[in-house]
């Protein structure tokens, strides 16, 4: 079945329409065992019917993976065939963000399969089958009470759900090892950032049935449910990113964007149809320049340089002066230090750890960071990093609207797109060098403990960006209207 | 962190009425004489219990100047429960009310439970509206009446909770049609109408979506084991300051 949505999605280039690939409800629902499968798989529950069947599906379906799309125009520079998963990831990234999950999660089973990696689905089949009776329970029609693994709460999976069934994989380690999933999470944060046309994708976000906030929400709830069937079993991963990213209202300011995004949107469509033919003609002509400022097709993958406290500050700083609206990024750019400075300090601890007793590993613990607690301390920043972000937009779009100042929308537009593009590649950075830090921390911890914390937080960070990414497509309506409000 | 249902509150009113302080008590329990002027909307949310049930306000407190009027008109759509604030030290706040009043029922659900608060009643020496004018206001319009102080904290918690408590009582009695006019499109139709109380886990997952949003109920998700290690972090949590 991922196969089928896999080509769906493939074929839908940005150019065509973004109806074409919407997702319903019904998709969402048929999407299901792939998502919830490795869920259930992580409560240790028994797996049901449809979720069996979905995996015969899958690996019967996994060559096709490997094909590439000759079809797709251009593929990024120097990625060879990784161009073509990955821009059948960013189609189904922007066509929904019900599928963000999901493109992910086919993505790095591209990724996988193209690495000769086995697929999560696999390696958490396997290391299910060989520990517990319960597995074998897939042939059983029982399903357990219901709640947490019913289909539906699958549906619109979280990536975190993913990560962590990648983490309870457990026994199983991941051939590629360190290097693949480094790649695999480069290439995910690249290929997310990607984007496409902004109009398309604004439209795909504004028709779909459920807003992006909604999916959020129920993510996070189920989340939630996790977090209470897995405390038994789970022993790490204790910071939950949908929990944190709504505690710092991430939710609550994205989905007051949405709610003047939407406005935004019906205002435009009203003022155009209540004007004369030319006229609209004309206004759209207009709008077209602010449209392609919301493409991102000028991310640039190859400059990654990390930046300073200072450097990114002023950054931010001047890009928000740019916007000439009275909201400054001082939550973020606090933030964003804090991770930074704790980075810093699990660095120093860690070395003067090595220096002072590099053999007692045991009472060294005791001072230096755990892997999980660098693992937990990452999730939190992405996580708060990510809300701050929703809230900057959200207030921009507010001041924007108010009208405070009037400079052109498009140098708004610019701006914001050069924004969403620093803290793309500041949550790139971030989980990079929090990798970094994972692998030298846990050098001595097995494989099948580190592996996951690093997916953990790579998968994570691509889902931060993309995060960010939608809520900036938001901003297209709100920019819209202000323009032609600008003009009347 | 588990609930049972999640209310969405809005707080409007003229500006300085005490709207952000009234949310920062609530959620903080603390009171802070100098408030920023509020850009558009800030966000608290707190754990409340009612009849056993755990349920999350998430509560958006809007700017009251008049130049984000209609900014603001966008965000009471899904609230469940709204509480309208004037200062019994300001006359013009009280003469507002009206105006606010017509607002909030324009643009959200006929449901919405609004709670009138006439707010800084420990200034009782510069009070300007009578607590019967209040009352009588409130009467005339069918509104739940309270005097507070965010400064005092007095009756501040009463005010949120109160509010929830008609909100609960209304999704009892069915008023509130968790499951919403719309339809959810995947459900087989026998399974449309159902009673707000019901458990059936399936379909909660589904309610979280389009079909509450509306009027500002979501329900929460279940927990098989509450009060698990992760649940520390939630409690009570205030959105803070803008950027």
């Amino acid at each position: 079945m991922s196969g089928e949505n896999e080509n769906t999605m493939d074929n839908t280039s940005p150019q065509e329409s973004p109806d074409g690939a919407e997702p319903t409800g019904l998709d969402s629902v048929e999407k299901v065992p792939v998502v919830s499968e490795p869920v259930a798989v992580t409560r240790k529950r028994p797996e049901s019917k449809s979720n069996s069947v979905s995996m015969e599906e899958e690996e019967e379906k996994a060559p096709e993976k490997k094909d590439p799309e000759p079809s797709e125009p251009k593929s990024p520079s120097g990625w060879g065939s990784w161009g073509n998963w990955g821009k059948s990831l960013i189609s189904t990234a922007s066509a929904t963000v019900a599928t963000v999950g999901h493109g992910i999660s086919t993505a790095i089973e591209k990724a996988e399969s193209t690495l000769g990696v086995p697929s999560p689905v696999e390696l958490s089949f396997r290391s299910n089958v060989e520990p517990t009776e319960d597995a074998n329970a897939s042939d059983s029609p029982a399903v357990p009470g219901g709640e947490s693994s019913s289909p539906m709460a699958g549906a619109l999976g979280f990536l975190s759900s993913i990560s962590t069934a990648v983490q309870s994989t457990g026994k199983t380690v991941l051939t590629g090892g360190l290097d693949a999933l480094e790649f695999i999470g480069k290439k995910t944060m690249d290929v997310i950032a990607e984007g496409d046309p902004g109009f398309k994708k604004t439209k795909g976000l504004m028709n779909r049935n459920s807003t992006l906030s909604q999916v959020l929400r129920e993510a996070k709830e189920r989340e939630e449910q996790r977090v209470g069937s897995a405390a038994e079993t789970q022993t790490h991963g204790k910071a939950h990113y949908g929990l944190l990213f709504d505690e710092h209202q991430g939710l609550a300011h994205l989905e007051a964007l949405e709610l003047l995004s939407k406005e935004s949107e019906a205002k435009v469509k009203s003022i155009l149809s209540a004007q004369p033919g030319e006229k609209v003609v004309e206004l759209k002509t207009e709008l077209e320049p602010l449209k392609e400022t919301f493409s991102l097709e000028e991310f640039d993958d190859d400059d990654e340089v990390e930046k300073g406290d200072e450097d990114f500050s002023q950054e931010i700083a001047s890009l928000f002066a740019s916007l000439q609206i009275t909201v400054r990024p001082d939550k973020l750019t606090r933030a964003r230090k804090a991770a930074y400075i704790w980075m810093t300090e699990v660095e120093a601890k860690g070395m003067e750890e090595n220096a002072e007793e590099p053999e007692t590993e045991t009472s060294g613990k005791k001072k230096k960071a755990t892997v999980e607690e660098i693992h937990d301390l990452a999730i939190h920043s992405l996580a708060e990093l990510t809300a701050c972000s929703m809230e900057l937009f959200h207030k921009s779009a507010t001041l924007i609207l108010h009208g405070e100042t009037q400079v052109p929308a498009v140098s708004r537009g610019k701006a914001l797109s050069q924004m969403t593009i620093t803290l793309c590649k500041e949550l790139s950075l971030l989980s990079k060098k929090v990798t970094t830090l994972l692998t030298t921390t846990g050098a001595l911890e097995k494989s099948d403990v580190l592996n996951p914390l690093i997916t953990g937080v790579f998968l994570e960070a691509s889902n931060s960006a993309s995060y960010i990414q939608d809520a900036f497509q938001l901003l297209l309506p709100v920019l819209e209207i202000s323009h032609i409000q600008s003009q009347t | 962190m588990a609930y049972a249902y999640l209310f969405k509150y809005i707080i409007i009113g003229d500006t300085g009425v005490g709207k952000s302080c009234l949310l920062l008590q609530f959620t903080d329990k603390r009171f802070q004489p100098v408030h920023d002027l509020t850009i558009g909307v800030e966000f608290g949310a707190r754990m409340i219990t009612i009849d056993g049930k755990q349920i999350k306000l998430q509560i958006w407190d809007t700017a009251g100047q008049e130049s984000f009027r209609s900014i603001t008109r966008s965000y009471y759509r899904g609230a469940a429960g709204a509480l309208l604030v004037y200062d019994i030290t300001r006359r013009d706040t009280f003469n507002h009310l009206t105006t606010w009043l017509e607002d909030a029922r324009q643009h959200s659900n006929s449901n919405m439970v609004i709670m009138l608060i006439a707010n800084k009643s420990d200034l009782e020496s510069r009070r300007e509206v009578k607590k019967e004018e209040g009352e009588a206001f409130a009467r005339e319009h069918g509104l739940v009446f309270m005097e507070t102080s965010a400064k005092t904290a007095s009756n501040v918690e009463e005010a949120f909770i109160n509010t929830a408590k008609e909100i609960y009582e209304k999704i009892q009695e069915g008023v509130f049609d968790i499951n919403n006019e719309t339809p959810i499109p995947w459900i087989p139709s026998e399974l449309q109408w159902r009673p707000v109380t019901a458990r059936s886990s399936d379909l909660r997952q589904l309610q979280t979506g389009d079909s509450c949003e509306a009027n500002g109920i979501k329900i929460g998700p279940q927990h098989s084991t509450p009060g698990s290690p992760g649940s520390h972090l939630g409690g009570q949590q205030a959105g803070g300051g803008c950027c």
